[in-house]
Order: structure tokens, then sequence, then C-alpha cells
């Protein structure tokens, strides 16, 4: 099945490295993606792009002679690794929402264990 | 650990130590910022619960450690459960507020784990020659807080197989099941681990998964070893149950606890499946024998939270002594709301289950006092002992959590299996199952050791009672 593709695609510190680039950005292409990507040069950079599209980790769009490239949003393993990436960005919301709306530390006791669940 | 790092990233318009102030304060700020910690300090126990299964499902207890602080900059968390990983919270100054930051590491172990969470058919890689050998635990649930070194352990106890020269010349391959404290997955995962080959699987499970999944694997000729503390009672030719009785526990620390408590009347309280019911069966018997009684019982299911109503009752009963038959997460928050509402003024407790994870999340303060009976302790002395907890700590590091007798319990449980192994006739369960059935071994780390049947576990019995950082322990006269 398409998960054990997957494992072996991500195998790599490079694609993972990539992975996780497209994780954070909507779009990318080639060329952009190779900017972040330091450690290894263009070229290796799309082959590397071609395990992860045949893995179904991640989908190309070609537009003229450009092609971008983006988590592939239908794949199991970036529905896992795109949710825990919102589950701790929506953390970090709930913790500016608390922030801004005056929660200080100062209310809590932390003497008092048996108050909050471990 | 190579993985995947998960980054998050917010602005906040209040200064970076504003911000840092949060973290553990149980303000409503977010499951990361509201993380449960007693004491911001490196290395303290740190649990975030994780709403990894939305909003309606219950959450996942990332258990882990403070590694590293900088107050207000930095927060690094290292966890082992549900998998290893690291957490770093970053806050520095940008403008008039703050820039906060989170990387999480996923690893392949942690995405293997997720996935099958949500059903997805993950491979275990080739098994291939190998002698594969399943180990269900509890990675999720309440009672990952008392099975979260067992993995690791495992993970030692595997290595010193094979440098040993393996089974028959093979090398032992350990697969992974994690029942999530719950038996109707544990059986699930059971089967997977039959299917992906192993032909014995060591269980640190809750007795109410490891019954339900010998029940199931019937047919299917596989070696199921209970290697933890359980009430016995299904042991045959290819079921044999290993770890502590109840009857054997309660017997050797009704006394001390007694006479530290100065009183005898019990109140006996406990989870509501097979082994906190035989827990307190075999209390009443004990106690009539030491002439103890009983003036109140209750059980509450696995997962209950709010104990209120049960501590109360405690509280009305007049009890000296609390017997505590919680485990894992349960235990935790029972002993904990113990404290808040002053029963450890009135009671002592004895708690079966108590183990040095157990009592780090339980906390200094409200584990201080309590007893444990077992046949392991972390503190106990010996070179045996003494070597176990040293490789532990140069494999997994000062992080990891501390062994107890549940995790230690597979330790021994493989070792005796390689022996029994290499010793059988033929390599087949069945003939495997028969020398277990009554090896015997020295200068493990909890002493010497025989089975006797397929349930009976010789073994020396210790006391303990926590004290801030650890135990006391003594041997059981």
């Amino acid at each position: 099945m398409a998960a054990d593709l997957a494992y072996d695609a991500l195998a790599d510190p490079v694609r993972r490295e990539i992975l996780s680039v497209l994780a954070e950005r909507d779009e990318l292409s080639a060329g952009e993606l190779s900017s972040y990507i330091r450690r290894v040069g263009r070229t290796a950079v799309s082959s590397h792009l071609r395990v992860l599209r045949t893995a179904g980790l991640i989908a190309e769009r070609r537009t003229g002679r450009f092609r971008y490239y983006s988590v592939d949003p239908t794949g199991p393993v970036q529905d896992v690794i795109r949710e825990l990436q919102e589950l701790f960005q929506g953390s970090l919301d709930a913790a500016k929402v608390a922030v801004e709306n005056g929660a200080t530390a100062v209310a809590v006791d932390r003497e008092r264990p048996g108050r909050r669940a471990m | 650990m190579a993985g995947l790092a998960l980054t998050a990233e917010q602005h906040v318009d209040a200064p970076p130590g504003a911000v840092f102030a949060l973290f553990g304060a149980g303000t409503g700020a977010g499951w990361v910022f509201d993380a449960a910690c007693d004491r911001l300090v490196v290395g303290a126990a740190v649990t975030l619960r994780a709403p990894i299964f939305g909003a309606a499902g219950e959450p996942v207890e990332i258990l882990g450690r403070v590694a590293a602080l900088r107050p207000p900059s930095r927060i690094e968390i290292v966890h082992d459960q549900p998998w290893r990983g690291r957490l770093r919270v970053l806050v520095d100054s940008a403008g008039i507020g703050s820039r906060v930051r989170l990387i999480a590491d996923l690893d392949g172990a942690g995405l293997n784990w997720l996935m099958r969470r949500r059903g997805f058919a993950v491979s275990d890689g080739e098994l291939a020659g190998t002698h594969p050998v399943g180990l269900l635990t509890s990675k999720s649930g309440p009672a990952s807080v008392f099975a979260s070194p067992t993995e690791h352990v495992a993970a030692l106890a595997v290595e010193e197989i094979n440098a040993d020269g393996g089974i028959r010349g093979t090398p032992v391959r350990l697969v992974v099941g994690d029942d999530g404290t719950d038996p109707d997955l544990g059986a699930l995962e059971a089967w997977r681990l039959v299917k992906a080959g192993c032909r014995t699987i060591m269980a640190t499970t809750t007795s109410a998964t490891f019954t339900r999944a010998a029940h199931e694997l019937r047919d299917s000729g596989v070696l199921m070893v209970q290697t933890v503390m359980n009430e016995g009672g299904i042991g045959g030719e290819l079921r044999v149950q290993l770890g502590e009785r109840p009857e054997d526990q309660l017997r050797a620390a009704a006394g001390p606890v007694m006479e530290a408590a100065g009183g005898r009347r019990w109140f006996l309280a406990g989870n509501a499946y097979i082994w906190p019911r035989v827990v307190h069966t075999a209390a009443r018997r004990v106690l009539a024998e030491q002439a103890g009684t009983v003036v109140g019982e209750s059980f509450q299911p696995l997962g209950t939270r709010d104990f209120t109503p049960l501590i109360e009752q405690i509280l009305r009963s007049g009890a000296d002594v609390v017997l505590s038959a919680f485990v894992g997460a349960d235990l935790v928050q029972f002993e904990r709301q113990c404290l808040a509402m002053g029963v450890r003024d009135r009671c002592r407790t004895l708690a079966p289950a108590i183990d040095e994870p157990t009592r780090e999340r339980i906390g200094d303060d409200a584990s201080t006092g309590m007893f444990g009976a077992s046949g392991y302790f972390e503190e106990l002395p010996g070179e045996a002992n003494e070597a176990f907890v040293r490789r532990y700590r140069e494999m997994y590091g000062r992080f990891a959590p501390p062994v107890s007798s549940i995790s230690e319990s597979v330790y021994e449980a493989l070792h005796l299996y390689a022996h029994a192994a290499r010793r059988a006739d033929e390599d087949t369960p069945a003939a495997i199952a028969r020398e277990l059935r009554s090896i015997r071994h020295d200068a493990f780390p909890r002493g010497d050791v025989a089975v006797d049947g397929p349930e009976t576990f010789r073994q020396s019995l210790f006391v303990a009672e926590a004290r801030p950082g650890g135990f006391s322990v003594s041997r059981a006269s």
C-alpha cells in the first residue's frame, strides 16, 4: 500500500526536509524549494521531488515551463502530518488569545497539585 | 533522532516574560502551554494532553520531561510516549510583543503510531531472517504512565540477547503493539503482531487487555506471556503469567501500612476491571488474618478524572488506610486529589501498582508516604541492578523515565524466553513454553527468580515507602 512507499520516501533526511518546508508553505516552485534546501544542489532536489511524488506525498502542478510542488492533501501520511501541524498551531493560537485577553500565571497556585490533571 | 520537524509560529502582543510565565500555569492557554508540570525546572516531569483525535476523542498524553530551560526564551521538552521526540518552545522579542515558535520532532516510529491509530496499514519492516517477538504494551491511555519505559527496557534486553548470539543463531526482533489501554484495540494489535510473524507476545498491559487478547488468540498457537503484576488464573500450555500476585503484595505491605497509619480500618478503592477486583478480594482475605476491617469499597471506571464523590465517601468512612488499586493515570489523578482534599491528613495509602514512573507523575507532594510492594524497585542494591540501571541510562539518557517492576519484568521475561528457546528441543512456541514453565535464573536486577508452572513466579518482594525523589525500600519480612 501507499504507506510503505511513503515510509521509504521518508527514510531520506533531504526528503524529510523538503516535506517539512512544504508543510509550512502552500506551494513552492522547484527553484524556490532549492533555496530552502541548502545541503544538496538543485538537480538532487529534483530527483528527491520525483521520489516524493511517486510515493504520493506531494502533488505537482505545471504552469508553462514552471512546476510547483505542494504537500499532497489526499495522502494519508500527509493528513497525519498536516493535522499534527494544525494541532500545534492551534495550541499557539489559543495561547495568543489567552495572553492578549489578560491571562497571567499569578492567579495559579502551583503548590496545589490536585487542582490539575497530570 | 532524525525525523520531520513540525513548526508553528504566532505573534503575541505581550512581552516574552509574560508568555513564558504561562507555561504550566493552567490558565487555558492551549494544550501546549497548559502542560501539567508541578515545578518548571530541568528534569521535572511534564504531561501534555494533546487532542490528537479531536475535541470528541480522549486526549493523548505526551509524557515527557523538561530537558532545557532558559527563561524567558526557551523551554525544551523531551518525551518518550507515545513516541520519542523533542518539543521546543521558543519565545523572542518582536517589536512590542513576542514571536512564539513551537518546533516538534516527529520520527518514523511516531508517524507509524499516528498512522496506525487512524487505521492505516503500516509495515513493520523486513522480518525475514529474524526471530520476531511481539511486545504488547500501552503507549497511550491511562496505562501509558506505568508502561512508559517498557519499550526501552525490552530493546535493551533484545540487544543483550542478540549480542549473546540471538536464538539458535537468529537475531531477535521486537515488534511493538499499542493497546491504547483498551482491550478491543489490544486484541486487534495482538492479531497484528501475529500476522507480522510473531509467535510469542510479551504483554505489559492491564489484565483487562491481556485476558481479552489471550482469549481472542486462543487458536493462534501463539505463546503469550504476561510479564507484569497480575491476578493469575488463565495460565496454561501457551499462557504464562509471571509477575507479582495481589495476595503476596498485600501480605507483604498490610502490616507496615497499618502500623504507619496507627489504625486497622481500610477503605478499598480501585479501577473497575479484573485486577483491582482480585486485589480487593485478596485484601479482604489478608485483612481477616491480620485483624484489619473493611469500612468501604468502590470501583471507578478506567479513565476516571474526577474522584471527588469517592474521596468524600472515604473521608466520611473514618478509614485509617486506603487501598488504592488504581493504575496509571487514574492512580496519578486519584492520589493528587486525595492530597488536595485532605485524605493525607487522615489516612495512609497502599497502592499495589505504584511504581517509579507513576510516583513521579503523582508528584513528591502527593506521593510521599504512600506504600507499594513489588519484586523490583530502581533503588534495589546489588551489582546486577546497578549494571542494569547504568546500561539503561547509557542507552536512553538521563531524561528517560525511571525503570520499575513493571518495565523491568519485560527485561527478565525476554531473557527467560531466550534461555528457554535455546534449551527447547525444537523451535516451536509449545516447546519453548514447556521450558519456560520451569526455568530459573540467578542474579537478575531483582534477584533470583524461578518459574514454577504457568502462573507461579518465585521472587523476593520488597515494601517501599515513597519519599521525595524516589522510594525507601526494604525487603518484605
